[in-house]
């Protein structure tokens, strides 16, 4: 498997966003990347409040990004690299409140990849990484035989009508 | 009328889409609700800014997940003698199938409802309920009155 390095891994995850269009219109964007570890920012929206009497942002605009940050995170692996990977589960534990005007971070890493499935982690937070807001943890599907380059193409050329 | 003060009144079918347009992201989301008898049917309308995936379209599957969270909230706020707003403890989603661009519907189960602890269970589908895109359970915490 060959190693992309943080600028191509980079490249990848940005055009995974513009590909999707509800991610794109979230705002949702590269934060960072650490080797394998892949952060995401979603920028805090009034349309995203779940609780109007304090402008908390509602748990399920979690579940949205840590799908993303989890499901991106497989770009990020030197033993996956750019394949489709369909969301199989997704379990999140609420540990905390995402508070008004602050945006969500999350951040991911795989820590098991075998011949059909990924194992993934994660968690977001707002103020710092030691205050998780959501822990996660899911498992994808591995479909190497859809290369990710000829889906982004493809719809690179069906997208002009 | 704050969510808390809507939330105390007891559900039927009015009072449960105006909590759902009380908070910006069911609002967001275009989330509706119907009542049949004891059934609550959950609804999120087809809508080309939920899309997830382009190429079949696929509506995003974090979106399917937020609905079913919302689902579950109200489902167990409904089924409450005392309805107060519950907090989400964990939240479990399978995903069976991808959701096409279609309406989708979700209907709940309160699996098991302690004197703190609440178990939702949830079936989200589109054409045919026995033919689930995703299925989810979920804990809350029902907040204690003093």
């Amino acid at each position: 498997m060959s190693r992309l390095s943080s600028a191509e891994k980079a490249t990848l995850i940005e055009k995974m966003v513009r590909f999707i269009p509800h991610a794109e219109l979230q705002g949702i964007c590269l934060e960072s990347i650490d080797g394998e570890e892949v952060t995401m920012r979603l920028p805090y929206r009034e349309e995203l409040v779940g609780n109007p009497d304090t402008g908390a942002i509602h748990s399920g605009v979690l579940t949205v990004l840590l799908d993303h940050t989890l499901g991106t995170a497989g770009l990020c692996c030197d033993k996956v690299g750019p394949t489709i990977t369909p969301t199989l589960d997704l379990r999140i534990d609420h540990l905390g409140i995402a508070p008004a005007n602050r945006d969500i971070l999350a951040v991911a890493r795989v820590y098991k990849v075998t011949r059909r499935v990924i194992f993934v982690e994660g968690f977001a937070y707002c103020e710092s990484r030691d205050k998780p807001i959501a822990r996660a943890t899911g498992s994808w599907v591995l479909m190497p035989e859809l290369a990710l380059d000829k889906l982004l193409s493809a719809t690179a050329e069906t997208a002009d009508p | 009328m704050n969510l808390s003060e809507l939330i105390a009144h007891q559900p039927d079918e009015d009072t449960l889409r105006l909590w759902l347009k009380k908070i910006p992201y069911a609002a967001y989301l275009g989330i509706d609700a119907e009542v049949r008898g004891n059934e609550i049917l959950f609804i999120l309308p087809a809508d080309d800014k939920l899309i997830g995936n382009p190429t079949l379209p696929a509506i995003h599957g974090g979106v399917v997940g937020a609905f079913m969270e919302h689902a579950a909230t109200f489902h167990l706020v409904a089924k409450m003698d005392t309805p107060v707003l519950p907090k989400i403890i964990d939240f479990s989603l399978d995903y069976l199938r991808p959701a096409r661009l279609l309406a989708t519907y979700a209907s709940c189960k309160v699996t098991r409802q302690g004197k703190f602890i609440a178990n939702v269970s949830v079936s989200a589908w589109q054409e045919q309920s026995d033919q689930p895109n995703a299925i989810a359970r979920a804990h809350f915490l029902i907040p204690e009155n003093d």
